[in-house]
């Protein structure tokens, strides 16, 4: 089913002010060398949790802001099995432990739970709104219970795992990656999460003409089915950038990207090459 | 509102060995502190209301898909299933009450290994379709053209409907792990309410007449026209009556058809009062549907059997005007009948072989109604079959879109498990829904506008449907679209 198309809604010189600063140019490397010596204790932007703080409400509403997401939610497993697939030795067919950073409502978090491959899901977000909000959106599924936990804490909060046991099989970062500040710093801070041999998989945007169009310009913009304000066109990240940042560091490999395009009418479709344009994932796994 | 009480080993797959141990020592606590109001409630993934075909084949889908067949399944049907359980009659004789098969939905039984339990010799294929207008004339011919015999060459498959749910009931009952709650009605249906263990306020909580208390994460209603899982959803029905009944019986002909046993024919005409259909079963054996106004099926109900059969014979072949003084009569439609057929022009192998026989006790009538739900969806609830639609009898689809409902249902579900999406959630059920309204609502609205086109004598309106009969007999590629249809391997019409 398509989504509920608003109203095209006039756009003001200020909105088209403010829009149009946030209009491509020239952007660096986002894995650009930040000054370390102000290395921050979180890597969560204050204003990136008061924005979708404020999405809360609508977090679970199958015809709200969100909508987009519950549709593409089936497609992250589809990768994940995709990349669990590519291994040479086949995965386990149970008792798989997922850590779902950035978790918001618990879209994602939920499903993994439900999985019967699945051990146990911790999934943790710094919003407390939010979290309260996926909180009580599980007590509705009482086969979650005991395999979902909740933690409002960013992953700095996260108590590094002392052995292979406390490690994830999957680590995942959806739609997370773009609302960082210092996006290289924080994929160090993930890695010892995950256990050698598992699997770091995440979904962010293209920093193309084209995302700033879909997703600024239309989708917060004309049409408004994304909050205004929910997404920051400059800190989308492409994949070879990703491949670049994993490749310098040793101890991952086989990288996997898919592009997806959102079709109206159709949901959300594989299309090669996308990756380079738009939505996409993003998988690689830990050296064993 | 009494708190459900979560029984650890409902929780079914999702909980590990572990965690259900640790649950049972919760539940012991919990149990001692509310001994004074044990709840009964079970908490199930699939509660399906309705033990009919749609319904037992639900069950035979989920049950053989190794995806979802680790779901919690409850089905309340409020008969003694023994009757279907037990379903046995001598080669000799038909249940009354039969349905025609089409290719597609006996592709989808045999899928989910429902077929092999079906009671083969008592099933009757069919190749040819003879359909024809009684007020002109005009006929039209749907044969299986040659390049297609090599698929079988079949048209649709006449069963009784024990039969089938017979080799449902048995696939479910072989494959196991179904609740089957018989012989208890369902007294009624509310939300569930937000307890320590869980919030339950948006899930079914089904109350039946023993006090037993199941709790839904899916609700399936394929309780039939009058479905109370559509009255719970608040969903409405629309459509109207037709004010026509269908007498249905079985028959016994002067032999096994024109085309022999291996190539039955399917009889249909078109009479201003409604259709009449004779379909072919094995043997010698026939079974009549025939759509007529409420006093003239009372009138064929009380015939004596040899004044029924002279009528049913009437029925293809004499006249409308004829046909409409036979009615009149009190009885002694047999020697009226052999009397106006020695007037009357037909070709004898146009129309069925003579009906020399009725069975006992086959003669049975029953409304005949356009039900269309508003939405086949809700929070936790999904409509099948007929507690989806209702529909005409005229093209034998009725249980063929119960089918399709379930195929596309049994689907949806599958794919929810395998991708960690709660199944009853109504965005969940989206694609069901999507899959079937639209292809149902357009046979449906076909097979309503062909009963009104047929049900009139107007000379004007007579001219035209036989132009258009006419033309249709003619061009082979459209007769093929038609009969494509008729057997379920049609192209998609939307």
């Amino acid at each position: 089913m398509a989504p509920p198309i608003a109203p095209i809604r006039p756009t003001s010189l200020r909105n088209l002010n403010l829009l149009l600063r946030t209009a491509p140019r020239f952007v660096q490397n986002q894995f650009r060398n930040h000054n370390t010596s102000t290395s921050s204790t979180s890597s969560v932007n204050p204003t990136e949790v008061s924005h979708f703080n404020a999405l809360a409400s609508t977090w679970w509403d199958p015809h709200g802001s969100s909508r987009l997401l519950h549709l593409m939610n089936p497609l992250r497993h589809d990768f994940i099995r995709g990349c669990h697939a590519s291994q040479p030795e086949p995965v386990a067919k149970e008792g798989l432990h997922y850590l779902d950073i950035g978790c918001g409502g618990g879209i994602f978090a939920e499903s993994a739970a439900r999985l019967g491959s699945t051990g146990s899901v911790t999934a943790i977000d710094p919003s407390p709104e939010i979290l309260a909000v996926a909180k009580s959106h599980a007590r509705q599924d009482p086969a979650l219970a005991s395999r979902l936990r909740y933690l409002n804490t960013s992953i700095e909060g996260l108590p590094k795992p002392a052995s292979l046991g406390g490690q994830y099989d999957i680590l995942s970062l959806f739609e997370v990656i773009e609302h960082i500040t210092h996006p290289a710093e924080f994929l160090d801070q993930c890695t010892p999460f995950v256990r050698p041999g598992g699997w770091l998989i995440m979904s962010t945007i293209a920093r193309t003409w084209t995302s700033w169009i879909t997703t600024k310009l239309v989708a917060e913009d004309i049409v408004g089915i994304v909050p205004r304000g929910t997404h920051d066109w400059e800190k989308y990240i492409n994949e070879d950038e990703l491949k670049g940042h994993f490749s310098k560091k040793s101890g991952w490999n086989s990288p996997r990207v898919v592009g997806v395009v959102y079709v109206p009418g159709l949901g959300w479709k594989e299309v090669d090459g996308s990756e380079k344009v738009g939505n996409y994932f993003f998988g690689i796994r830990r050296d064993e | 509102m009494k708190s459900p009480n979560l029984r650890p080993r409902n929780l079914g797959e999702y909980v590990c060995s572990n965690c259900t141990r640790q649950l049972r020592r919760q539940r012991r606590t919990y149990a001692t502190t509310t001994l004074a109001s044990p709840s009964n409630l079970d908490i199930y993934d699939i509660v399906c209301v309705g033990g009919g075909p749609a319904g037992l084949s639900l069950l035979a889908a989920l049950r053989s898909n190794p995806l979802t067949s680790r779901l919690r399944i409850a089905l309340i049907e409020s008969q003694s299933l023994s009757p279907t359980r037990t379903f046995s009659l001598p080669s000799t004789q038909f249940s009354n009450r039969c349905s025609s098969l089409t290719p597609s939905s006996v592709r989808f039984l045999k899928d989910i290994g429902a077929w092999q339990h079906v009671q083969r010799e008592r099933v009757q294929p069919y190749s040819e379709m003879r359909v024809w207008d009684g007020v002109s004339g005009t006929s039209i011919d749907f044969a299986v053209p040659e390049q297609e015999m090599g698929v079988g060459g079949v048209v649709a498959y006449m069963n009784e409907n024990l039969n089938l749910t017979q080799g449902l009931l048995r696939r479910v009952e072989e494959l196991g792990g179904v609740e089957v709650i018989e012989g208890e009605t369902v007294e009624n249906i509310r939300l569930g309410s937000d307890t320590t263990n869980g919030d339950f306020s948006s899930w079914p909580v089904l109350r039946t007449n023993s006090g037993r208390e199941l709790a839904a994460r899916l609700l399936v209603g394929a309780d039939g026209g009058n479905s109370p899982v559509r009255a719970f959803a608040g969903i409405e029905s629309r459509g109207w009556d037709y004010e026509r009944f269908g007498v249905v019986a079985t028959l016994k002909m002067e032999g096994e058809g024109w085309g022999g046993n291996a190539r039955k024919i399917a009889y249909q005409r078109f009479l201003p009062t409604g259709p009449v259909a004779c379909l072919p079963m094995p043997g010698n054996h026939c079974t009549l549907v025939w759509s007529t106004t409420p006093e003239l099926a009372q009138k064929l109900k009380s015939l004596s059997p040899t004044d029924f059969v002279a009528l049913v014979n009437a029925a293809f072949r004499l006249g409308v005007t004829d046909l409409k003084y036979l009615h009149t009569l009190e009885s002694g439609q047999e020697e009226e009948v052999s009397w106006r057929e020695q007037h009357t022009p037909f070709s004898a192998e146009q129309v069925p072989q003579k009906v020399v026989g009725v069975q006992e006790g086959s003669v049975a009538m029953f409304p005949l109604k356009f039900r269309h739900a508003d939405t086949y969806i809700g929070q936790r609830v999904a409509l099948i079959g007929d507690a989806a639609h209702t529909t005409h009898p005229l093209a034998g689809q009725g249980l063929n879109q119960g089918q399709g409902d379930v195929e596309a249902l049994a689907n949806t579900v599958s794919y929810s498990v395998e991708h960690g999406m709660d199944i009853g959630v109504r965005m969940n059920l989206e694609s069901y829904e999507s899959e079937r309204y639209a292809k149902n609502h357009l046979l449906m609205g076909v097979v309503d506008k062909l009963h009104k086109l047929y049900a009139t004598e107007n000379p004007g309106v007579v001219g035209i449907r036989s132009l258009g009969l006419r033309a249709v007999n003619r061009l082979d590629g459209v007769k093929g679209f038609f009969m494509r249809q008729a057997s379920g391997t049609g192209e998609k019409l939307l």
